[in-house]
C-alpha cells in the first residue's frame, strides 16, 4: 500500500524546518556574481548556482526533506520516483545518502547517462519500452507504472510536484538567496526562477513572501511550455498543448500542480517565456563569465535578462541556475552559438 | 619590500624578504571585501568512481576567473599615491594580467600588461575589457621581465611581479587559509593539499598557510610533464630549470623554472611535486565539467588530474585540489569535450 503526504500547502514553518533538516546535508550553493555578466546586463545579476547543489540540481532538497520524514517502517520499504528530468537524481541520492531503497522507473529509451546516473546512485531501474505515445500517454503510463511498482513493495511514491514537503526543500533556495544578498548589500528587486510544475517556484516564492516581501518574483519558462504564463494572467489552470518541444528537458511539463498554482496565483508576478535560442546563448554566457555549467533549463533565467524578454536595466535581479545536469553534445552546441 | 627593483634568479642585497603566516592573515583581511571566498564542491558519484573523497577549491569562481586577484589585489592595495598616479607595469601569461587589470580599476591605477602573442583570445580581451593596456611579446626569444622593468624605469612605476613578490605570494596564499578553515567548519581532516604550479606563488603561498593552519596537512605542486622544474627543484633542494622544446596545453604553467622568492618559500614545506601529462588534464577538463558542473581551464585542471591519474597515493584519502582558473576558449573546451570519453569513466 502506497502512502502518500496530505495533499497540503506548505507554509512558512514547513520552509524553516525544511532548512534546518537540510543543514549539514544540502550544500548553501554560492550565489555568483560577474563584472561582466553586469556589463552585458546593464544591471547587478546574482546567480544562485544550484548547478552546485547535491546531485547537480535544487531537486535535492525538496527530495532530501521529503526522505527525511518518512518513518522507520516507510524508510524499509523505500521509494519510488519517476522523470522529469532532475527529480529522479535528487530522489536518488537522497535516498542513499538515507539508506532509503530507491526504485527509479524509466522509459529504456531515455538517454543512457540518465540510466547510469540513477544506477550510480544505487537506485534499482525498471525500465519499460516506449511505444510511439505522445507526452500524455506517456506520462499516464509512467504513473501507472509507478503506482503498481510501488503498490508492489508498499514503498512511498515521491513526486516533485504538489507536496507540502517538497516544496518546503525547494523553498530554502529562497531563504539562502535572501541571507546571500544581504551579505552583499543587495537590495533584490526581483527572482527569476525556472518553472515547470512550479514546485520550486513555489517555495521560493513563499520564503520571499515573509522575507523579503518587496522583491517580485517571476515564472521562466520555454516557448511552447508557457502554461504558467498564460495561467497567471487568467487567474485559472491552464495547461499545454502536445506536440511543442524544448531543449529545456527539465521544463517540458503539460501544466503547474495545482497546489503549487494555488500559490503561484497569489504570490508570483507573472511568466516570461524564453526561446530556446536565448537560452543557448546564456548557457554561454554562464560558461565564460560565470565559469558555471548550466543546463538550458537552468541558463533559461539568465536567456530572459539578456535577451531583454526581462528588463533587468537598473536592477539587482537574482536568477536560479536550477541545475548542470547536461549532455556534453548540448553543451558544445551551446558554445558554438554567436559571441 | 614592495617597489624594490630585484632580477629573478638573482641574490641581491635588496632581495624581497619573504612573506610570513601573518601576512597571509593581514592580506585576507585586505581581501574580505573584494575577493570571493570561494566554495568547496564535490560529487559523490566521484568520489565513489576515485575511492577517495576530492573537495576542488573552486577559484574558477573567483574575480577575474582565477586566483590571482588575490595577490594582484592584494599588491594593488598598497601601492601610495606617487605610485597610483603613474599606474602599474606587469607581464602575464593571462591570468595575472586580468587580475592586475581588475585590481588597478578599484584601486584607482593604470596598468599595462605584456602577454605572450599565442595566449588565449579570452584572456587578452578580458584584460582589456577591465581596463588595462595590452601589449606583446614572444614567449621563445623575448624575455618579459625586461621588457617590463625597462617599460617601469621609462615613466616611472611599480612592477607587479606575477609571483616573485611577497604581496602577491601572502595574497595567494589566502587560499590555503580558506581551504583550512573551511576543512575546519566541516570537521573534516585533510590529508592532502594539490595545487597547479607554474611560477610558484600559489604553490608557496598554500604551502605556507597550511603550514601554519592545518599543519598534518600534506601539500604538493603540479605541473606538466616536460614543466615540472618545481618537482625536480624540490626533490634536488636547488632550482632547476626545463630542457627547452616542451609541449603542453597548460599554457599558464610553462615557467622554465621557480621563482627564488617561491622557492625559498616552498622548499621544506611542499611535501613534493607531481607532473601529469596532457591526456589526464583533458580528462580532468571533463571530469569537473560533468561531475562538479564547473568551467576549468587546462592549467586549472591539473590538481584534479593528478587525482584521476593516481599520480600520489589516494585511496581512502580526503584531499582538496585547487581548480585554479577557467579562462579557456569556448572552441578549446568544445575541442577537449569532443574528443574525451562523456560521461567520463
Amino acid at each position: 500500500m502506497t502512502t502518500e503526504t496530505a495533499a497540503r500547502l506548505p507554509e512558512q514553518t514547513d520552509v524553516k524546518a525544511a532548512a534546518a533538516t537540510l543543514e549539514g546535508h544540502a550544500i548553501t550553493t554560492a550565489l555568483v556574481e560577474s563584472q561582466f555578466l553586469n556589463e552585458r546586463a546593464g544591471a547587478r545579476v546574482l546567480v544562485k548556482a544550484e548547478s552546485l547543489q547535491r546531485s547537480g540540481s535544487f531537486k535535492y532538497r525538496g527530495a532530501f526533506n521529503r526522505l527525511s520524514r518518512l518513518d522507520a517502517a516507510a524508510r524499509r520499504r523505500g521509494v519510488v520516483a519517476f522523470p522529469r528530468g532532475n527529480h529522479v537524481f535528487g530522489v536518488a541520492a537522497a535516498a542513499r545518502d538515507l539508506g532509503i531503497p530507491a526504485t527509479i522507473v524509466m522509459a529504456n529509451d531515455d538517454p543512457s547517462w540518465k540510466i547510469s546516473v540513477c544506477r550510480a546512485y544505487q537506485a534499482e531501474m525498471v525500465l519499460f519500452e516506449r511505444k510511439h505515445e505522445d507526452w500524455a500517454e506517456l506520462n499516464r503510463r509512467l504513473e501507472a507504472l509507478g503506482v503498481r511498482v510501488a503498490d508492489e513493495r508498499g514503498a512511498t511514491i515521491i513526486r516533485p510536484h504538489d507536496d507540502a514537503e517538497v516544496t518546503a526543500g525547494h523553498g530554502t533556495v529562497g531563504l539562502d538567496i535572501v541571507a546571500q544578498a544581504r551579505a552583499l548589500d543587495a537590495h533584490l528587486d526581483a527572482v527569476l526562477v525556472p518553472c515547470a510544475r512550479g514546485g520550486l517556484t513555489a517555495g521560493v516564492a513563499l520564503a520571499l513572501s515573509a522575507a523579503s516581501p518587496d522583491t517580485e518574483i517571476f515564472a521562466v519558462e520555454p516557448v511552447g511550455f508557457d502554461d504558467t504564463a498564460r495561467s497567471l494572467a487568467a487567474g485559472a489552470l491552464l495547461s499545454n498543448e502536445d506536440g511543442a518541444q524544448s531543449i529545456c528537458d527539465g521544463l517540458l511539463s503539460p501544466s503547474q500542480g495545482e497546489l503549487n498554482f494555488a500559490l503561484n496565483r497569489r504570490l508570483v508576478t507573472g511568466g516570461l517565456v524564453v526561446p530556446d535560442s536565448e537560452t543557448l546563448k546564456a548557457m554561454k554566457v554562464a560558461f565564460s563569465d560565470l565559469k558555471l555549467v548550466a543546463e538550458p533549463s537552468g541558463a533559461i533565467g539568465l536567456g530572459a535578462i539578456l535577451s531583454g524578454i526581462f528588463d533587468a536595466r537598473g536592477k539587482t535581479v537574482c536568477v536560479i541556475c536550477s541545475g548542470g545536469n547536461v549532455d556534453s553534445a548540448t553543451f558544445r552546441s551551446a558554445l558554438e552559438t554567436g559571441p | 619590500m614592495s617597489g624594490a627593483s630585484h632580477t629573478p634568479g638573482t641574490p641581491s642585497l635588496d632581495a624581497p624578504e619573504p612573506p610570513t603566516l601573518a601576512d597571509i592573515g593581514r592580506a585576507a583581511g585586505s581581501l574580505a571585501d573584494r575577493a570571493v571566498f570561494t566554495p568547496l564542491v564535490e560529487s559523490p558519484l566521484l568520489n565513489d568512481r576515485l575511492g577517495c573523497r576530492v573537495l576542488a577549491k573552486a577559484e574558477v569562481l573567483q574575480r577575474t576567473g582565477s586566483f590571482k586577484f588575490r595577490g594582484a589585489f592584494n599588491r594593488l592595495s598598497k601601492l601610495n599615491e606617487d605610485e597610483r598616479r603613474m599606474g602599474v607595469v606587469a607581464y602575464s601569461s593571462g591570468n595575472h594580467a586580468q587580475g592586475v587589470a581588475a585590481a588597478a580599476r578599484i584601486v584607482g591605477t593604470s596598468a599595462t600588461i605584456f602577454m605572450p602573442k599565442d595566449a588565449p583570445a579570452t584572456k587578452v580581451l578580458n584584460t582589456r575589457r577591465h581596463g588595462a593596456e595590452v601589449r606583446f611579446y614572444d614567449r621563445a626569444t623575448e624575455n618579459r621581465e625586461e621588457m617590463a622593468e625597462a617599460l617601469a624605469r621609462e615613466r616611472g612605476g611599480v612592477v607587479v611581479r606575477p609571483y616573485e613578490d611577497p604581496d602577491v605570494i601572502a595574497g595567494q596564499g589566502t587560499v590555503g587559509l580558506e581551504i583550512a578553515s573551511q576543512a575546519r567548519r566541516m570537521g573534516i581532516h585533510l590529508d592532502a593539499v594539490l595545487v597547479p604550479c607554474g611560477g610558484g606563488g600559489l604553490s608557496a603561498g598554500t604551502a605556507l598557510a597550511i603550514a601554519g593552519a592545518s599543519p598534518e596537512t600534506r601539500v604538493y605542486s603540479v605541473e606538466p610533464q616536460g614543466f615540472d622544474d618545481m618537482a625536480r627543484s624540490l626533490a634536488a633542494d636547488a632550482r632547476k630549470r626545463n630542457a627547452g622544446g616542451g609541449q603542453s596545453m597548460c599554457d599558464a604553467l610553462l615557467m622554465p623554472e621557480p621563482g627564488a622568492l617561491t622557492f625559498a618559500v616552498a622548499r621544506g614545506r611542499l611535501a613534493g611535486g607531481l607532473a601529469v601529462g596532457d591526456a589526464a588534464t583533458r580528462r580532468a577538463m571533463v571530469t569537473a565539467f560533468a561531475d562538479l558542473n564547473l568551467v576549468v581551464e587546462p592549467s586549472g585542471a591539473v590538481a584534479l588530474a593528478a587525482v584521476l591519474a593516481e599520480a600520489i597515493e589516494t585511496s581512502g584519502r580526503t584531499l582538496v585540489v585547487v581548480l585554479t582558473g577557467g579562462n579557456v576558449d569556448p572552441e578549446t573546451f568544445s575541442e577537449v569535450l569532443a574528443s574525451e570519453e562523456w560521461p567520463p569513466a
